[in-house]
């Protein structure tokens, strides 16, 4: 039974000429898991958004969706506010109420039900999602993937029909995230919810949704199960953007040049690898780590909290970076990898411990001289970067701040905006972007800052794949030309192919670091699905290309 | 937590005021006195040990200075004790200086409890039984500050980290508080109209919105709020019958001794020491059932 | 309509008859009485006929935001006392979004920020006083957009008016009545805080009243209030 049709969907916002949709017409069958995917702004938040009827921008609009086989906007309000449930993009903003109570019993308490009724739903839902610790918190005292979870635990207790999500594990560590999908999974199979998700890191996603739906500039190129994804995509170009994004079973196998029974989970992909190749050859060319010998940003022993009688958020912190080096820094939500970047930038004061930035101590630096072509840090939300009301205003202050004269200052902004292909975006208001948009602006940013030492929190997060190989051709560019990086990020996958150590950030401190081959190898869960996939035949392998390059040796090898 | 803090928060909302508006509407010394007593015992339980020593020290100056000046600039009375600068100063004048200085406190005191008690989830209840929009401002106003704070902390850092106005210059920091803060507004308007897009996505403005709270009225809120009424009525009785009546100019009344306004200050202290009461008296049965574990 | 007629009556009764009852009462401190209550149910009627409206969502949540912008700026502007945008933000939301709007901004302003920094009796004498700086603010709306002079003349009027009202609170509540001699002599040592008062507040609304303004006009053309 299908639950939403659409017809000829098209919008487009007030503020802009071009269409955010362009000519949709799919449909969509009750008790399905559907994911959206496709590049940063391509309309998929545009998309969910006109599917629940409040949330609907304003804009102009042609063509149909049909809910239940009525025309969305002759619902009654109590069906369309009740049987659609909506979680937005920035778990921040659909927390209506201060206490975490409240927040759970706010829809029902709109529906009118009885305080008795109330009192049952809230707490079975509480209990069902692990609430109860943190039932009678204020909201505000929440880490983000609580209230992630919050989001979405008081959108269920209103018994929804449909649930609609927007990116909800963008910034949650891969453990949590994968929890949360699983939770997602037990509601679709137990409950026959309809589930329609937007997400960028397709690797868990993917092998559990009945559809895929593949959006481009504004129109679906793909809609069908996954299995097929890969070919529809191939068949449309072979080096389509979209493939990058494709889980590592799915990347492999396709790399390998075949074609029929594609595997999808690391289950399958394990089985695949077993029945196909052999582990004659397993073992990867080390290529140990030399580094540079300068070192540019050190810590020893840091210690650091935030009020006199919080506990220490970091605990005797110490490594150092190398000059030139890129540093990757993962670790669960809330365990204090921002705060470090904060303290080593001199933005937080250690209480205890000792930070050399480039040879000299933080301390020793006055006013500006730190933040002044030396260090730039991204932060983790984009928009706090964001000061004026155009993003060319934007990049025009901060190179005024920089002191470029103006006919460098036009150089660097067109250099920049070139090399992130955020053309489009000069003139748009920042906080008209989609939120992947909003993350390559403040990055280009940071950039203009042209530092020696680049700090970036969680840089991935909201941008496509395609987007990321791109971030990555710019990190090793900027390497070479002697940057120092360090990276906070929950990005595995990232982390692996573009670092030169990972470290990763447990209990206040950096509990192991190492080259990425030797950390992911000797991780279980903290490690890449191409590494889990292959770690029987080859424990070494790490990334997709590693797998099938080892893969092509043994085929080879066997004849 | 604190026992007192359990009730529910109508019947507490109906101590405190009947609390407070008697001791800032009454000029009578005992009552004053038992206002101020209670208040300090309250206030003391509830807040932890060395707290009791600051208040002090905050408190006695305070006293001291409002019991100073009143006789210094109030030249009423008829009982002049001696000249300052040509103006009498009077016994009366003192002694009223302080009968204030004691209601002040007193009342500062109960604003301290009630400020702990009443935290704003149970303010929040209150409000939205009988408006209920408003309470959902409040409520969500209540959200946005500590999430602001956090907000302008990380915008400033954010943009200390690139440079701008972080020089120490008192100019700076003003300009750096203004950029800020016009950031913020930005940020929070935009945010805020998707969170109003989130209310109405789930269901907020459909027809006969109901209210649901943690809070239950139960036997014990009952026995409070009847005692509560029942002292309060006594009290108010005697103040209407004014055998609480005292005035201080432009000569002090007699206090007054009948039976009747006996039973007012007994009943107006029993009302003031009642929260105390109440805790010391949970504290003991704890006390006991710790020592029999 | 009868609803509304009803809530007039009570209103019109209630008020004498609550301040009759107290001056009996409380003979001697009968002026504080009367003050707190005109204060707290001068605000009543606004109150009650926001609620009966039919809801606009977005207006509430603006006007929340600039609650909490206005408490979140006590909280920034701390280290300098009495500098504080608290006005100058009730007295913009009034100019851009209308004089219910300012009055809401203010007097939950004094209730939301005396849940932070204690509340009183002198909550309900903020309450007022701020709702109606917010109030007239909203009436004189177009004026004051036009011109900056208004604007910062309104600033000082408002400085002044609110130090002016809260030290009649001080001395009633002191005195336990009004004698213009300890008003004098009130408002003698309020006089430095009366001047930062003002020229926080035309500080405020010189630097901020544009930008906010745009971003509140921006806001409500984006989203279509
Ligand atoms: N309020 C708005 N006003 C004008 N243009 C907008 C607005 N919101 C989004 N856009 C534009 O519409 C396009 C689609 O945006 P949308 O948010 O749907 O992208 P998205 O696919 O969700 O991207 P992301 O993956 O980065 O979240 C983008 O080009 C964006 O710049
Ligand atoms: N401003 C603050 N005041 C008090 N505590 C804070 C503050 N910011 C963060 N914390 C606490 O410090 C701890 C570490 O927070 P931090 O933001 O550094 O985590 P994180 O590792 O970056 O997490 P995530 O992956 O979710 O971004 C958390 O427990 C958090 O609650
Ligand atoms: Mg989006
Ligand atoms: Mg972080």
């Amino acid at each position: 039974m299908e639950i939403f049709r659409l017809e000829n969907l098209s919008f487009t916002y007030p503020t802009n000429a071009l269409k955010a949709l362009d000519s949709l017409s799919i449909t969509i069958e009750s008790g399905d898991f559907v994911v959206v995917c496709g590049q940063s702004g391509c309309g998929k938040t545009t998309l969910l958004k006109m599917l629940k009827r409040e949330m609907s921008p304003h804009g102009e609009k042609s063509g149909h969706i049909y809910y239940n086989e009525t025309e969305l906007s002759e619902i009654t309000e109590h069906t369309a506010a009740c049987e659609i449930g909506y979680v937005v993009q920035n778990p921040e903003n659909q927390v209506v109420t201060d206490k975490v109570w409240h927040e759970l019993a706010f829809g029902l308490e709109n529906m009118g039900l009885p305080t008795s009724v109330i009192r049952r739903r809230v707490g079975e839902m509480a209990s069902f999602f692990g609430i109860q610790e943190w039932f009678r918190k204020a909201t505000s005292e929440l880490s983000g993937g609580q209230k992630q979870l919050l989001n979405l635990a008081s959108v269920m207790v209103m018994q929804p029909k449909v649930l609609i999500l927007d990116e909800p594990t963008s910034q949650l560590d891969p453990i949590a995230a994968a929890d949360f999908i699983a939770t997602l999974q037990k509601l679709n199979k137990e409950l026959g919810l309809t589930i329609i998700l937007v997400e960028h890191r397709l690797e868990e996603v993917f092998p559990i949704a009945d559809k895929v739906l593949v959006m481009e500039n504004a129109k679906i190129i793909a809609y069908d199960e996954p299995r097929e994804i890969s070919g529809i995509l191939q068949s449309l170009n072979t080096s389509h953007p979209m493939l990058k994004g494709l889980p590592s079973a799915v990347k492999i196998f396709s790399s390998l040049g075949k074609t029929e029974g594609c595997p999808l989970t690391v289950k399958e992909g394990r089985n695949f690898l077993a029945q196909n190749y052999s582990n004659d050859i397993f073992e990867m060319e080390a290529s140990p780590f030399s580094p540079n010998s300068e070192i540019a940003v050190e810590l020893h022993n840091v210690w650091f909290r935030y009020e006199r009688d919080l506990p220490d958020v970091i605990r005797g912190v110490s490594f150092c970076v190398h000059k030139q080096e890129t540093y990757c820094i993962l670790g669960g939500n809330g365990t204090g990898k921002t705060t470090t970047l904060n303290v080593l930038s001199g933005l937080n004061k250690a209480y205890r411990g000792k930070i050399i930035i480039n040879g000299k101590k933080i301390k020793d630096y006055n006013n500006n001289e730190l933040y002044h072509h030396n260090i730039a840090l991204l932060p983790q939300n984009p928009q706090t970067v964001f000061l004026k009301n155009t993003v060319r205003d934007d990049f025009t202050e901060i190179s005024k701040v920089m002191q470029y004269d103006s006919q460098q200052q036009k150089q660097e902004i067109e250099e920049v905006t070139e090399q992130l292909s955020i053309h489009d975006l000069l003139d748009k208001h920042p906080y008209d972007l989609s939120g992947g948009e909003q993350q390559k602006c403040a990055l280009a940013k940071m950039l203009l800052l042209k530092p020696k030492i680049l700090l970036l929190d969680e840089p991935t997060k909201g941008i496509d794949a395609f987007a990321k190989e791109t971030l990555k051709g710019i990190l090793q560019d900027l390497k070479s030309q002697g940057m120092t990086i360090i990276i906070v990020t929950h990005d595995v996958e990232f982390a692996c192919e573009c670092a030169d150590r990972c470290a990763l950030f447990f209990d206040g401190e950096i509990m192991s670091e190492d080259i990425p081959r030797e950390f992911f190898a000797q991780n279980n869960f903290y490690t890449t699905a191409a590494n889990r996939i292959a770690r029987q035949l080859y424990p070494k392998a790490v990334t997709c290309e590693d797998v099938v390059s080892l893969c092509l040796k043994n085929e080879v090898h066997h004849v | 937590m604190k026992i007192f803090s359990s009730y529910h928060p109508v019947v507490l909302l109906c101590y405190f005021l009947s609390v407070t508006v008697m001791v800032m509407f009454t000029a009578h010394p005992v009552l004053l006195a038992e206002a101020l007593l209670g208040g300090i015992c309250f206030c003391t339980v509830l807040e932890r040990g060395n707290q009791f020593f600051r208040n002090l020290a905050f408190y006695v100056p305070l006293f001291l200075m409002i019991a100073v000046v009143n006789p210094l600039f109030s030249h009423n009375g008829m009982t002049p004790l001696f000249f300052l600068n040509g103006n009498p100063v009077t016994l009366e004048a003192i002694l009223y200086g302080i009968d204030i200085a004691v209601m002040l406190v007193a009342v500062m005191y109960w604003c301290k409890c009630y400020n702990i008690i009443m935290t704003s989830d149970k303010f929040i209840y209150l409000f939205g039984k009988a408006v209920p929009k408003i309470s959902l401002i409040l409520s969500m106003a209540l959200r946005f500050i500590p999430l602001f704070k956090i907000q302008m902390k990380k915008v400033s850092v954010a943009g200390k980290a690139m440079g701008l106005y972080s020089s120490k210059s008192r100019v700076d920091k003003v300009r750096s508080g203004m950029r800020v803060f016009s950031v913020m507004v930005t940020w929070s308007l935009e945010n805020a109209v998707e969170t109003s897009d989130a209310m109405k996505a789930r269901g907020y403005g459909l027809k006969g919105r109901s209210h649901f709270s943690l809070f239950r009225f139960t036997a014990r809120d009952a026995v409070l709020l009847s005692l509560t009424i029942l002292l309060t009525a006594i009290v108010l009785t005697g103040t209407g019958l004014g055998s609480t009546a005292f005035l201080f100019y432009p000569k002090i009344t007699h206090m007054s001794f009948t039976p009747f306004s006996v039973v007012v200050y007994v009943a107006f202290g029993v009302l003031c020491f009642l929260p105390f009461l109440i805790e010391v008296k949970e504290n003991m049965k704890w006390k006991y059932f710790v020592s029999k574990i | 309509m009868f609803k509304k007629i009803s809530i007039y009556i009570v209103l019109l009764l209630v008020i004498p008859l609550v301040i009759a009852t107290g001056t009996m009462l409380f003979e001697g401190r009968r002026f504080v009485f009367i003050s707190l209550v005109i204060a707290v149910l001068s605000c009543v009627p606004f109150f009650l006929s926001f609620e009966k409206k039919q809801g606009n969502t977005k207006k509430m949540v603006v006007i929340a935001v600039m609650i909490a912008l206005s408490v979140a700026g006590r909280f920034l502007f701390y280290p300098i006392p009495f500098f504080k945008p608290v006005t100058a933000i009730v007295v913009i939301t009034a100019l851009y979004m209308g004089a219910e709007a300012g009055f809401l901004t203010g007097s939950l302003s004094a209730i939301i920020s005396d849940i932070y920094f204690g509340q009183g009796p002198w909550t309900p004498f903020q309450m007022f006083i701020w709702g109606f700086l917010g109030f007239f603010a909203g009436l004189l709306a177009q004026k004051l957009i036009k011109s900056r002079f208004w604007l910062c003349a309104y600033g000082v009027l408002a400085g002044v008016l609110f130090s002016l009202f809260m030290d009649i609170w001080t001395v009633l509540w002191k005195d336990g009545g009004f004698s213009t001699g300890a008003y004098a002599q009130v408002m003698i040592s309020a006089v430095p805080v009366i001047i930062i008062y003002a020229v926080s507040n035309v500080i405020f609304l010189f630097i901020l009243a544009k930008p906010i303004g745009e971003k509140l006009l921006r806001v409500k053309i984006k989203y279509g209030l």
